[in-house]
């Protein structure tokens, strides 16, 4: 009652708008048939991916989500800048959405571009609870294309995801099937000589980390659209025709790197933000982000979308064709990268200071120094030994890990650079082509979003863990034991990541946007999630418009399940706005 | 026949010429493609636009035979380039734009003149003069005569690295009356 | 009624308009602000073993948790059943707590119950498990029996990964005791060591994973001399067949 009649005055304050669409979706249960495997899942609108919602920019939309399920679900609105009890984030936004019940989400569009949505609940969202979403914008797009597709990618795996993060609790390692084994090490024998093999197992044995550990959860089938590599999703296109590729992906954990052999990819679009055109031949997609581009295929021949995980462990593949049934050829797997020591070079609670890495290779490291009673990583786990650890970190000198010789070690990566990845990481994408990989470094906003000015302040957050117990963390502190970070309307505040762990992290603020310093000032661009590799750090900008409270987090599902997650409450705001609110849900709660 | 042998002259004045051995300028073997105007034989004057990253308007319609002034103006905040040719030729352009990129001669919303001019040590230069094309800086003004000799498949375009890839070209179309002025030629 | 609660929303929206306090939002209530609740059950040998006595054994050794990171209830079982005598040679329960104190290592404190074919005891049970470097997977516990005797154990394993799904183990288990129970069998100093090298091939992710294996079983010292008194043997070759599991 008190709901509608505010809904009411509400109505009445808000001018007249043009546009307005409403739109009904469903929570399911669904079957996912992946060509590989069939499992239940979650779905929208009775299947899963869910529908590709098409907004316009300025509608006003009323979408209302009935919960067919037996459990409480949630709709996040990945990318979308709207009220934030509009965001769909259970326990941050609102209640949530109980069993059996509809929720109606309005909000207005503020924005155009290529964006998902996805479940906020439990493990809905890698059980098969997302879809796409286009919003077209206002006025003309600064591209052209004839015909555009969604490509929406995600990891499917055979397992319930409740099931996965079971098992990587249990044991961390029970789905890397990449792990090194007795025959690497007599290759490596064989390629560097004994000693060095040996030391360099040593070295890492030491740290009791796998350089194999670039994917925790393998054994999935990617899928394009809902469709695996053998059910083959394909896009017809004219032979001439420009097609914009709408490339979302939607994985758990999953990375990819996507090519379309044959075919050079401009990239016009990054997190639904125009980005400056850039011509790729290849492109690595985080989790959670999009990436827009347009081809033009000239020839009358099918073309293959490959998308490789960027452990290796598995892709999706679809096709571009003139005609329904054609098939391009469908490239093999890449051998697996492995990481490096440089991709170590966050964890600070090792010392670096003391591998006398410049003359002598590894023979100058003394472990047995290195050892603090069974937690030599202990900048991982500032939480059970603060006292001892810190004083000892401050004396580090991390400026000899710059002038350290990764020549002289083994697998000190492919020699390719990006100034997002450390430098010598194994980790550094190569195109199959042997041309252009896009770097972050090459996006620059198309149109700058806001006024470039100094930032108010810097927030640190470490991106932190712990492998062997798969817990992880932001400053060492998990989501269950923190407090909510919080910002004052009207700042712009500079984050600064450090990632201290050997895994990549796509960070997502929700609400506002993240402007990724990638050194080009006005022009850096803007973006939702953000992905932190190994021993990098990375800046990033907000302006903090968007009053109320907000998740903020890893998007690796079970990274974010175990920890890696924070709450961000915006305090203050301007006199009439969003925060009626919070005013609304507090009373509409007593009623 | 006098035709395409300027236009492989023009072509050779360019950088690309020398780079790129005159093949990939083959464009310009197939009749060519008209040639600079001279500003006497100006019948019409056409307005075209630049944004980010496209122009206004997105094709035009010409007659064999007929001299134009094209007025160009950069309302974008970002460097473009409006040329004049066919597609083949545009496709060939681009490395050399490319070059012209990553050398810091185009600098998103700047022009490098100095790096312009610098002689590359074989006695080239990263000079954009060709007579068919311009480069404007945001808010430039600048103005071609084109003299549209050959009925060929023709666009105009911005070949800085992704522009025309992403839609920023339009379409030269030649209206019916073309044979006339093609057989008074 | 209604026009109570309609004045009430109205002074709350005029508060708002001016304020937002952190007091007034929602608090985390979704299960996502409480720690990661699991359990898991893993039996690391479950296997049958053929002497060169042409001994006939049913062995083993498992555990069960339930918990969070920070806090764990474990089960920790192990059992040698001889199916000849129809008898148990070993029968062991632990009930144990476990929280972390190093990134790598665990500690856990709890009871163990020994209850095979003879004498029973309890034990009070403190032991540190975790991670060593270089892979070592360490368990290491001190008892203290209700005969007031001492001992202590110590467990290590290591795994070679021929290749990723064939994998070749050995552990190492060593007990010593710092005082004699002889009604048990049990003599002061090295009491015994069990070697195991057993290879196994993961059929179903990691949850079931059958095996061969050799395991040597050794006893030292005065513990040797009982076993001898009674008939029994003190040092036995085995060859066994079994599978690991783990969901």
């Amino acid at each position: 009652m008190t709901r509608s009649l505010m809904a009411g005055v509400l109505g009445l304050l808000m001018p007249a708008l043009a546009l307005a669409g409403e739109y009904n979706i469903s929570v399911d249960r669904v079957i996912i048939d992946t060509g590989d495997f069939v499992k239940e899942g979650i779905g929208y609108n009775g299947s899963s991916p869910g529908p590709v919602l098409r907004f316009k920019e300025g509608e006003e939309v009323t979408i209302n989500v009935t919960n067919n399920l037996d459990e409480t679900t949630s709709i996040h609105w990945h990318g979308l800048i709207l009220p934030f009890d509009q965001d769909g984030v259970p326990g941050i936004s609102f209640a949530g959405i109980p069993a059996g019940e509809t929720f109606t989400y309005t909000f207005p569009v503020v924005q155009s571009g290529t964006y998902w949505f996805h479940s906020h609940s439990g493990f809905q969202e890698p059980n098969g609870a997302y879809g796409s979403i286009v919003i077209e914008p206002k006025g003309r797009e600064p591209f052209r294309y004839d015909r555009e597709y969604v490509v929406q990618l995600t990891d499917k795996h055979p397992h319930d995801a409740g099931r996965i993060m079971r098992n990587l609790k249990m044991m961390p390692d029970y789905y890397n099937r990449k792990q090194q084994t007795v025959g690497d090490f007599f290759s490596d024998v064989s390629e560097h000589g004994f000693m060095t093999a040996l030391s360099d197992r040593m070295a890492w044995g030491d740290m009791r980390m796998m350089k194999a550990d670039v994917e925790d959860v393998q054994g999935f089938t990617g899928l394009i659209n809902g469709k695996g590599p053998d059910q083959n999703w394909t896009g017809l296109f004219e032979p001439g025709e420009r097609i914009r590729l709408r490339f979302i992906n939607s994985s758990a954990m999953a990375y990819f790197d996507v090519r379309i052999p044959g075919l050079q990819m401009t990239v016009v679009q990054a997190d639904g933000n125009n980005v400056q055109p850039v011509n790729v031949d290849e492109f690595r997609i985080g989790v959670a982000e999009t990436y827009d581009v347009i081809v033009r295929p000239r020839t009358d021949e099918a073309f293959t979308i490959f998308a490789e995980s960027m452990g290796r462990s598995g892709y999706a593949r679809a096709t571009l064709a003139p005609r329904e049934g054609m098939e391009g050829p469908v490239p093999e797997l890449r051998d697996a990268p492995l990481l490096t020591m440089a991709d170590m070079g966050g964890m600070h609670g090792m010392d670096h200071g003391s591998m006398g890495m410049g003359e002598d290779g590894m023979s100058g490291m003394d472990h047995g120094d290195m050892d603090m009673g069974g937690d030599s990583m202990s900048g991982m786990d500032h939480g059970v030994m603060p006292e001892q650890e810190e004083p000892a970190m401050a004396g580090m000198d991390h400026s000899n890990m710059a002038g350290m010789d990764h020549g002289s070690m083994m697998m000190s990566g492919n020699g390719a650079e990006d100034p997002f990845y450390a430098k010598g990481s194994g980790l550094v994408p190569t195109a199959a082509s042997g041309g252009k990989f896009l770097s972050y470094a090459d996006l620059k906003a198309q149109k700058p979003l806001y006024e470039d000015r100094e930032p108010t302040r810097e927030i640190e957050l470490r991106l932190t863990g712990n492998m062997e117990r798969y817990s992880w963390s932001i400053n060492g502190i998990k989501y269950e034991d923190a407090d909510a970070i919080k910002l004052q309307y009207g700042e712009r505040v500079r984050f600064k990541f450090v990632n201290e762990t050997m895994m990549t992290h796509p960070m997502h603020l929700h609400g506002m946007w993240s402007i990724l310093d990638t050194g080009a000032g006005k022009w850096n661009p803007v973006k939702h999630t953000i992905s932190v590799q190994p021993g990098t750090t990375v800046y990033m900008e907000t302006e903090v418009d968007a009053p109320g409270q907000w998740a903020f987090h890893c998007h690796l599902s079970y990274h974010a399940a175990s920890g890696m997650f924070r709450k961000v409450i915006v305090e203050g705001g301007p006199e009439q706005g969003n925060t009626a609110g919070v005013e609304q849900e507090r009373v509409g709660g007593d009623v | 026949m006098k035709l395409s042998k300027f236009g492989v002259a023009v072509a050779a004045m360019s950088l690309s010429a020398a780079v790129f051995a005159g093949g990939t300028h083959g464009g310009g073997h197939d009749g060519g493609f008209g040639e600079a105007g001279k500003a006497e034989d100006v019948s019409r004057t056409i307005q075209v636009e630049m944004f980010d990253n496209y122009f206004e308007p997105e094709e035009i319609e010409v007659s064999q035979g007929e001299t134009v002034r094209f007025v160009i103006q950069n309302n974008g905040s970002l460097v473009h380039e409006f040329n004049i040719g066919t597609p083949k030729m545009h496709e060939a352009h681009q490395k050399e734009m490319m070059m012209m990129v990553e050398h810091g001669v185009i600098q998103g919303g700047k022009l490098n003149e100095e790096m312009m001019n610098m002689d590359m040590g074989n006695g080239h230069t990263m000079k954009h003069d060709d007579p068919n094309s311009v480069l404007l800086e945001p808010g430039q003004k600048k103005e071609i005569v084109w003299t549209f000799s050959a009925r060929t498949s023709m666009e105009f375009a911005c070949n800085v690295p992704g522009h025309y890839q992403s839609g920023m070209y339009g379409d030269v179309n030649f209206d019916a009356g073309a044979d006339a002025h093609a057989s008074a030629h | 009624m209604n026009n109570l609660k309609l004045s009430a929303l109205m002074l709350a929206v005029a508060l708002s308009a001016s304020q937002v306090m952190a007091s007034d939002m929602r608090l985390d209530d979704s299960g996502r602000k409480d720690a990661l609740r699991l359990w898991g059950v893993q039996f690391e040998e479950l296997e049958y073993r053929y002497s060169d006595d042409d001994e006939e054994l049913g062995v083993w050794n498992g555990d069960a948790f339930y918990g969070t990171d920070e806090l764990k209830l474990r089960w920790l079982g192990k059992g040698e059943y001889a199916i000849e005598e129809q008898a148990y040679e070993t029968l062991e329960n632990q009930l144990v707590l476990q929280t972390p104190i190093s990134t790598f290592f665990d500690a856990k404190a709890g009871v163990r119950f020994d209850t095979p074919e003879g004498p029973d005891r309890t034990y009070g049970v403190l032991g540190i498990t975790g991670l060593a470097p270089q892979w070592f997977e360490v368990d290491a516990n001190l008892y203290v029996s209700d005969e007031g005797d001492t001992s202590a154990g110590l467990d290590a394993e290591y795994e070679l990964l021929l290749t990723n799904h064939l994998i070749l183990s050995a552990a190492l288990d060593a007990t010593v005791a710092f005082s004699e129970d002889e009604e048990i069998g049990v003599g002061k100093g090295l009491v015994s060591t069990e070697t195991g090298l057993r290879l196994r091939y993961d059929l179903i992710d990691r949850a079931i994973s059958p095996y061969i294996g050799v395991v040597h079983e050794r006893k030292y010292g005065d513990t040797a001399d009982f076993a001898r008194a009674e008939g029994g043997s003190t040092e036995d070759w085995f060859a066994v067949i079994g599978t690991r599991i783990a969901f």
